[in-house]
């Protein structure tokens, strides 16, 4: 499952639906927001554009590295420090592949999902990337 | 003729999340983001440096899908196409 969503997830849930009789592995990532001096995050999406690359990057791991399942979640909106931004749930047969495909989603997303965040500070805000 | 923009990140904040832009037959994405240059100072001094040249951190879609500001600024547009200019990703 792909979602941009402004609500929050479960990773439980998300390991759930991951789960089946022929994966040994199962490997999470989790993003979240990390405390650079301010008091929280949005997040921005080109929402259509961002949900269909979310998609080839998904189907590009499931083949890769032979997944048995791959769940990626993204949240946008207003986010507190310590909040939940992304999780990736990726299942093989032995965690090796696990490993590799829940990398390359989250190395992909960086370099090709047209999502933005702005820290937001008591004095101060910036786009993050947007000198 | 009429095309569409839409702005993401600061440069939402500047131009607006999605606006028309009427502009001449044939424009080229160059000139349409002169054109958003004329009319915005702010677009300008973000989008441009000093020299005229677009910045490196300008990035652009037309009808979604990216396209190389090195080399396809001449690329003419047509009636109802959908420019998107935006900063550098950064999800995750």
């Amino acid at each position: 499952m792909i979602k941009i969503t402004e609500e929050d997830f479960s990773l439980d849930e998300m390991i759930k639906r991951a789960r089946s009789k022929d994966a040994g592995a199962i490997v999470t990532f989790l993003g979240t927001v990390r405390d650079d001096g301010m008091e929280r995050m949005e997040v921005e999406a080109f929402l259509e554009v961002a949900q269909a690359e979310l998609e080839a990057i998904r189907e590009e791991a499931m083949s890769r590295f032979h997944l048995m399942a791959a769940e990626v979640v993204h949240r946008t909106g207003s986010l507190a420090v310590g909040e939940n931004i992304v999780a990736i749930v990726c299942s093989a047969a032995h965690r090796e592949e696990a490993f590799s495909g829940c990398r390359y989603i989250i190395e992909e997303l960086k370099k090709r999902a047209p999502l933005w965040k702005k820290e937001l500070g008591e004095k101060s805000e910036r786009w993050v990337g947007q000198t | 003729m009429l095309v569409k923009i839409l702005s993401f990140a600061g440069f939402r904040e500047i131009l607006g999340k999605e606006r028309e832009q009427e502009i001449k037959e044939s424009a080229t994405v160059q000139e349409l983001l002169e054109v958003l240059a004329q009319v915005n100072a702010r677009f300008k001094e973000a989008a441009f440096d000093e020299s005229g040249e677009l910045r490196d951190y300008v990035l652009l879609m037309i009808n979604r899908k990216r396209i190389d500001p090195r080399q396809d600024l001449l690329r003419p547009l047509q009636e109802g196409d959908e420019l998107a200019i935006f900063p550098p990703l950064a999800g995750g």
